[in-house]
């Protein structure tokens, strides 16, 4: 009778562990993405500063400029899901690559110490974001390994956990960080 | 940085001389050791003898060894000293004219604990060779170090033990952070494999595990870290593909940590670095260039590492 109370015990507990442990991932994900939200928010708040700097001097960008600025409001404007929001950072990404390659052609602006303060906490925020996709990743294949692996894969099923999509960094974009290499092209 | 063919140039211009005038030295000094050491070892061949039995030989054989030891030690130290002065000094400045030697014990344990590599308490680290220098924008201070702590038998007798052998170097990093990351050598997952991944992150001494995606950095190293994205904010892909280069290149152990806005990185050595020859000739270049390539690699950190790279917030 007491040993099949400790059976029942010892399972209960094993079921247990395992809740907690998805649980867990999940919420580190949730974290993770949370910083990586925070992260894109400081790099938006960038775009009127850098559109302002840059515009004097860039004549033919304009178009770009105008729409970085009208994606940066509909960024900002909230009431978007995370697909869109990874969407959205893809294109702003891309943009601002394209803009600080342009920057090349007007030397003047290359000079200017406000756009060179500016350039410097881009790269810091672009490496910060990069960073935090590459946690994200991480927190995401460790998630993802217990949605898959026996014995978790028993409960994530229960719980209705499904694999999560890991952030595809393209070898171009993880470049933007080196603004030498950007320069060079 | 300056390649092997200068260094000899060097050598047979400016060294040569010098070295000629050491090697006169080098050879009083080794007479003066070999005499010494007859007259000791005659002392301890007689009381030996007066003392007749078996049970005091050994006591006699220890006691003298530790004389001649000591006796050595004070007879060499005026030719390392100008050794010292006359080589190392000029070979950094060959290396780099921005860079300063000095002899003298400049790291205390303090410095040494604060960089979170080691988890034992440090209490005693000798150290006499200092160099200290800005390498393009980044400062940077390096230093051959023997860490110790100290225990006591119940005798009361002291013991000491080695932490940490080796290079100690400090460089100023490029980027800002908070919180402390730590590089050990990858010994779990070597020999246990996954069962080593499991191991390790379990074990919350130096922080969690962080585990990174390039997989010959894995494969070499552990990451501990407080934060897991500040430690990929250091660590980034270009970064970990540096660190292990240099390991590589180094063919070290080499541990690293990146605590208060600054690098450090122990690099493991069994012999003694940067001391002169007492037995065998000095006017030999290749001890010089020994000497040279163990300068060479820890100047070299700064530009391996890329610390130079300043295009973040950091000036």
């Amino acid at each position: 009778m007491s040993m099949g109370l400790i059976i029942i015990a010892g399972i209960g507990l094993f079921i247990v562990m395992l809740y907690n442990g998805l649980i867990g991932k999940k919420n580190q994900v949730e974290n993770v993405f949370g910083t990586i939200d925070t992260l894109l928010k400081k790099r938006y708040d960038l775009i009127p500063n850098l559109v302002s700097t840059v515009q004097t001097y860039m004549q033919h960008e304009r178009g770009t400029l105008t729409e970085i600025t009208a994606m940066r409001a509909k960024a900002v404007s909230g009431n978007l899901s995370d697909d869109e929001k990874v969407d959205l950072d893809n294109k702003v990404s891309k943009m601002m690559g394209g803009i600080m390659v342009a920057v090349e052609n007007y030397p003047d602006l290359k000079a200017n110490q406000n756009f060179i303060q500016l350039q410097k906490t881009l790269n810091e925020i672009e490496e910060q974001i990069s960073a935090a996709r590459r946690a994200y990743n991480a927190a995401v294949t460790d998630f993802n390994n217990a949605v898959e692996m026996l014995p978790t894969s028993l409960m994530a099923s229960m719980m209705n956990y499904k694999r999560k999509q890991v952030f595809e960094i393209a070898e171009k974009e993880r470049q933007n960080v080196d603004v030498k290499s950007l320069f060079n092209k | 940085m300056r390649t092997v063919k200068e260094l000899k140039n060097f050598y047979d211009t400016v060294l040569y001389p010098e070295l000629s005038v050491i090697e006169e030295q080098r050879i009083v000094t080794r007479n003066r050791v070999l005499i010494s050491s007859a007259v000791i070892i005659s002392i301890a061949l007689i009381i030996a003898m007066i003392a007749g039995y078996l049970n005091a030989y050994l006591g006699i054989g220890v006691f003298s060894f530790l004389v001649l030891t000591g006796v050595y030690r004070y007879v060499i130290s005026e030719y390392v000293r100008n050794f010292k002065i006359e080589i190392i000094e000029k070979l950094v400045k060959f290396i780099d004219q921005n860079l300063s030697y000095t002899r003298g014990n400049y790291f205390s344990p303090t410095v040494f604990q604060e960089s979170k590599l080691f988890n034992h308490r440090v209490d005693c680290v000798d150290s006499d060779d200092y160099v200290k220098g800005l390498i393009g924008q980044t400062a940077m201070e390096f230093s051959e170090i023997h860490a110790k702590y100290v225990t006591r038998d119940s005798k009361g007798r002291r013991h000491e033990h080695t932490i940490f052998k080796g290079l100690f170097f400090i460089a100023d990093f490029n980027k800002q952070f908070k919180g402390k990351t730590i590089i050990v050598p990858d010994t779990a997952e070597k020999i246990f494999g996954q069962l080593g991944t499991m191991l390790q992150s379990m074990n919350k001494f130096r922080g969690n595990l962080v585990k990174l995606e390039d997989p010959e950095f894995e494969k070499m190293f552990a990451v501990y870290g407080d934060d897991q994205i500040e430690a990929r904010y250091i660590l980034s892909t270009s970064l970990m593909k540096r660190i292990v280069d240099f390991k590589k290149s180094s063919k070290k152990t080499i541990q690293m940590s990146f605590v208060g806005s600054k690098i450090n990185i122990a690099v493991s050595y069994a012999k003694d670095l940067f001391e002169p020859r007492v037995f065998r000739t000095m006017l030999d270049f290749n001890p010089i260039k020994e000497y040279f390539e163990d300068l060479k690699m820890a100047v070299s950190i700064v530009e391996e590492l890329n610390l130079n790279t300043r295009i973040w917030t950091k000036e």
